[in-house]
């Protein structure tokens, strides 16, 4: 009491600390101990685990493609809510709106060009990151699950991205959404049922506007953000990234317990003495006991922190420079009576349509639902636990054999279908 | 420390582009135009209070909503155009230039001031001009973008037009297409060429093919009630002067049309938008219940018998009726279709009434329209047609071949007459000497005299003597088909078809068909297979009854086991067809064309495809 007594204004110099420590619970931390804290207490950081494996930080390891996804989500999050103040799914007024971004809604142009860019810049990088998990071999146990999890993701991505494309209502979203929908309606027996649920019509017209938009904006990305949420759950269940069997091994020779604690003397307590673990350290995993294994991991704050904002900046910039330098196509207004020659689905589609040309059926239904199927089933197959968490490792030839064959031939396919297809799907060449 | 670094300098490269984006989306031409536009209006005014007015005044999207007309319009044009309504900027450069007065477009002087008719508040920019009314950059506002349909009328082509056509299609007439969508009256004074358009349209006889609601209803060609909207000048313009060039399968004839001719069916044809502003949705709806009498004011109406006569009245109809858009009577000529200024002694009357109701019956693959006029009036002009006999004057053998068979057998007689591309089947090849010398003179001597059924062979037979028809073969021979022909070797085939016509024939007929006939002779049967598009003479349409049914079976035979020599037709006896499967596929191709429609054999080749 007497304390306060001395200065009658402390109430006003202390509430900036006080409002600090009422959010966020300490102060910068410059301890072991508080830095552990910070991701503890934090809701937006309490994701990460208090400690990373080093290897995890290792930029070739990921490559930062994950994460990359996910910024490109939560910027296309962004963006397109802004966007949805200004659009209206209707067939006639959609395009003007359109026209309004374009021409006079401030940073319109823009953000429907970073909305666009980064859709198309999401399914590249979905699809390179499940690469990159595959040749990492990191789906195998005890990660199947969290692998099928991504590629219900990826689905989802190429489904979020299909549906935002019917929305300018122009030709090329006209077109394009015919011709995948068209794909969708050669499934065997239930083919025109999904076709008329997805456009809720016979044809591409008001209805499918409404319905895509729904989706678009509502449905898909809320299951997508629960999926992500339960990809990333998983990941820390599962015991972080994946890393090779050697990255713990100390080439001294056996374990001792003279190797260095996680965490010793923090805020001048012996933490070891005290044992008090939290239950953050029943994480499953093989190392989950504190302080008596050879310990490569380093404090989430700062260390995985930056690496994830250095991540979060590059990938802005490269959004918006691609922004600032390429506008997002917009074709004439739709004309049902003059479909374009040819009608080209959108480019990650292409490899189906391409596909579609030689065989409806096999093309477009069989072949996608085969590898679709195939994908799922990976981990359940693939179960040697040999060659988990390096790239390209020399045990998994065959797997990543079949992989890269997989990958190759479906990029070559939407090359073909991009490039080299010109009227009446005939071979042409771009140059 | 080298991720802190990393970090900085991302995050800085981040600013800058924020600052280029900035930069990007604030600063607009058009807010300096509104800026210039002030202080130039400053220096004009005569006010101090007008002065102050403009010194408050600062940049902002000036834009018109026009409801009137059709759907919304939001013509943002005034806002770097801000001077268009200020008289004192008449003489000034774009964009601050007001619009012209003109006595033509209404305009009036009143107590010493101009006023409009046309009030901009009212109308807007882009009802008269096109244009994208919402745009605010000039790419887009005047409609240089490729994507948009309706750039600027008269003054913007786009770069993806044809720089051919690019200077013709501009001036200030072709926005007569839009004063169209008020002005629908016939003959408004300051619509000139969209009035010369339509009288063309009929005098080009346009109106026979194509449709155009409540003008025309011609069948044949595409409905152009709404062309207007779908299509942008570049595109008609090249549809009216080089039909083929955007579809290769158009069988629009190329009209011999001027400059100028063209431009007034350009912008016509860009004046009918299906919809137009002056018409209410009552009108279209009573339009609608109308729909089983036509309203076809335009194209010519029946024409109360003026003249008692009715081969004058069938003069007075053919010429009205613009038959010699195409064909050529006497001085007039289309150069497209045959000549029938002797058509009295070559057709008889009613051959020409049967075809005037529907060529295609008699003629199967011509491009003539079924014209919808009433039966009298196909009797006056067939009256007409049928007083045509004089004979034309003939000489020697060349002159003969000059005056009847130039125009489809060409001057080198190999078959590419100015008229020619227009026939079908094409013209023979005099030139074609494997076909000319493996058929026996008799032949030829018999398609002149009797002309050739179910083509555009006319019968001769009363404009020639058997002698003039020899000697013109002779010219034929001696200066087109040049080889010495020698003698026929007679093949062996039966006069009659062995094999006796059964259901279960037609079906073997039908099989050896499908595999072997269908690359040349089509799936249809038509003549058009995948193939035939590369193949001079074109392989026989075998719907073409009265062609089928006139051929002996002696000759079907002959041109199926042994090939038509000179042609794609091969030799089918090298193949492995004997005569009894030649016998089964003449009982197919017969089956094909007993009746009319035989829907019995018709449904004996469709089943299954």
């Amino acid at each position: 009491m007497s304390e306060k007594k001395k200065n009658i204004f402390s109430f006003v110099t202390d509430m900036p600390a006080a409002m600090w420590s009422s959010v966020f619970r300490n102060n910068l931390p410059h301890t072991d101990l508080g830095r552990s804290k910070t991701s503890f207490n934090n809701f937006f950081l309490h994701i990460h685990p208090v400690k990373v494996h080093k290897h995890t930080l290792k930029p070739w390891f990921t490559m930062g493609l994950g994460l990359i996804s996910l910024f490109l989500f939560l910027i296309l999050v962004v963006t397109g809510v802004l966007l949805m103040f200004y659009y209206v799914p209707s067939t006639t007024q959609a395009y003007d709106r359109m026209l309004d971004l374009r021409g006079s809604v401030a940073f319109g142009v823009f953000l429907r060009n970073m909305h666009r860019w980064s859709a198309h810049g999401m399914v590249a990088a979905v699809f390179l990151h499940m690469c990159r998990v595959f040749f990492t071999g990191s789906y195998k146990k005890p990660r199947e699950f969290n692998w099928v999890v991504g590629v219900i993701l990826f689905l989802l991505t190429l489904f979020l991205s299909f549906t935002g494309y019917l929305l300018p209502w122009d030709q090329l979203a006209f077109w394009a959404i015919t011709v995948g929908t068209a794909i969708a309606g050669y499934a065997p027996v239930f083919g025109e049922q999904i076709r008329f649920l997805l456009l809720g019509d016979t044809t591409v017209g008001q209805e499918a506007l409404l319905r895509f938009y729904v989706l678009h904006v509502a449905v898909l990305p809320v299951i997508a953000t629960t999926l992500i949420a339960i990809h990333f759950w998983r990941i820390r269940k599962d015991g972080g990234l994946s890393r090779p069997e050697t990255a713990d091994l100390v080439e001294s020779g056996p374990v001792t317990a003279t190797a260095e604690p996680a965490m010793a003397f923090a805020d001048g307590i012996n933490v070891i003495e005290k044992k008090r673990y939290g239950i953050q350290g029943l994480v499953r995993g093989p190392f989950a006991k504190v302080g008596n294994v050879p310990d490569n991991s380093v404090f989430s704050y700062p260390n995985l922190l930056l690496a994830e904002l250095f991540v979060f900046i590059v990938t802005v910039l490269g959004v918006l420079l691609v922004s600032a330098f390429f506008n997002a196509p917009l074709e004439e207004a739709v004309n049902v009576l003059h479909p374009p020659n040819p009608a080209k689905a959108p480019w990650y589609f292409l490899g189906l349509q391409e596909m579609v040309s030689y065989s409806a059926f096999w093309g477009g239904v069989g072949i996608p639902a085969v590898e679709v199927l195939i994908l799922l089933l990976v981990p359940y197959f693939d179960r040697g636990t040999e060659g988990v968490g390096r790239w390209f490792a020399k045990e998994r030839l065959l797997a990543n054999t079949l992989f890269m064959t997989f990958v190759v031939v479906n990029i070559v396919l939407i090359i073909v279908g991009t490039f080299f297809r010109g009227q009446n799907w005939e071979f042409a060449s771009p140059f | 420390m080298k991720m802190r670094l990393s970090l900085a300098i991302a995050s800085l490269a981040i600013l800058v582009v924020h600052g280029f984006v900035f930069y990007q989306q604030f600063f607009h031409k058009w807010e300096s135009y509104q800026t210039s536009y002030f202080d130039q209006a400053r220096t004009l005014a005569k006010t101090d209070a007008e002065r102050e007015a403009l010194a408050a005044r600062s940049p902002k999207i000036e834009q018109i909503i026009v409801t009137q007309f059709g759907s919304t319009r939001v013509d943002r044009c005034t806002t770097c155009h801000i001077g268009s309504d200020d008289p004192r900027f008449k003489d000034a450069p774009h964009p601050y230039k007001a619009h012209p007065y003109s006595e033509a477009l209404g305009d009036k002087e009143v107590g010493g001031k101009m006023e409009r008719r046309h009030k901009f508040s009212d109308i807007g920019c882009t009802v008269c001009h096109d244009g994208q009314g919402r745009g605010l950059q000039e790419f887009y506002a005047h409609g240089e973008d490729e994507f948009w349909t309706e750039p600027m009328l008269g003054y913007v082509t786009q770069e993806n037009w044809k720089p051919e056509y690019k200077e013709k299609l501009k001036g200030t007439e072709f926005m007569e297409a839009n004063c169209a969508q008020c002005h629908t009256e016939k003959n408004f004074k300051s619509t000139p060429m969209v009035n010369k358009g339509r009288e063309l349209f009929t005098a080009k006889n346009c109106y026979g093919c194509h449709r155009i609601e409540g003008i025309s209803n011609g069948t044949l060609g595409p409905d152009l009630t709404d062309v207007g909207k779908k299509w942008n000048l570049n595109y008609l313009h090249e549809s009216v002067v080089d039909p083929r060039a955007n579809s290769a399968t158009s069988f629009m004839p190329k009209f011999n049309l001027t400059d100028d001719e063209v431009k007034a069916l350009v912008i016509f044809l860009k004046s009918r938008r299906g919809f137009n502003y002056a018409e209410t949705t009552l009108d279209r709806y009573r339009a609608t219940l109308n729909k089983s009498q036509p309203a076809v004011s335009d194209s010519p109406a029946p024409t109360t018998p003026v003249v008692a006569d009715s081969v004058k009245l069938g003069e007075q109809l053919v010429n009205e009726r613009a038959c010699a858009a195409c064909h050529k009577i006497g001085e007039k000529d289309g150069g497209i279709a045959p000549d029938i200024s002797f058509e009295g002694l070559l057709k008889d009357d009613p051959w020409i009434v049967a075809h005037f109701k529907d060529p295609r019956s008699l003629v199967p693959d011509s491009i003539m329209p079924t014209f919808g006029f009433t039966d009298a009036d196909y009797k006056s002009m067939s009256a007409y047609l049928g007083s045509l006999n004089k004979p034309p004057a003939l000489g020697n053998a060349q002159e003969i071949y000059q005056n009847l068979c130039i125009r489809c057998h060409g001057d080198k007689g190999d078959g590419h007459g100015m008229i020619a591309t227009y026939l079908d089947p094409y013209p023979r090849d005099f030139t074609n000497a494997g076909f000319m010398n493996s058929k026996p003179e008799d032949r030829f001597v018999n398609s002149i005299k009797n002309g050739v059924g179910g083509t555009s062979m006319p019968a001769w037979g009363k404009v020639l003597s058997d002698d003039q028809i020899k000697g013109v073969l002779a010219y034929i021979a001696e200066n087109f088909t040049k080889e010495k022909r020698g003698e026929i070797r007679p093949r062996n085939v039966p006069e009659q078809n062995p094999v006796a016509m059964s259901i279960d024939s037609v079906a073997r007929g039908e099989s050896i068909y499908l595999t072997r006939c269908t690359g040349c002779h089509g799936r249809k049967a038509d003549g058009k297979g995948a193939n035939s598009l590369d193949i001079l003479p074109r392989p026989r349409n075998l719907l073409n009854s009265t062609f089928v049914n006139q051929s002996t079976d002696r000759r079907l035979f002959e041109s199926i086991l042994y090939g038509v020599q000179g042609t794609a037709m091969p030799p089918w006896i090298d193949y492995g067809l004997t005569n009894n499967d030649v016998g089964d596929l003449v009982n197919f191709i017969r089956s094909l064309n007993q009746g009319k429609k035989d829907p019995a054999a018709m449904s004996l080749l469709v089943k299954g495809h």
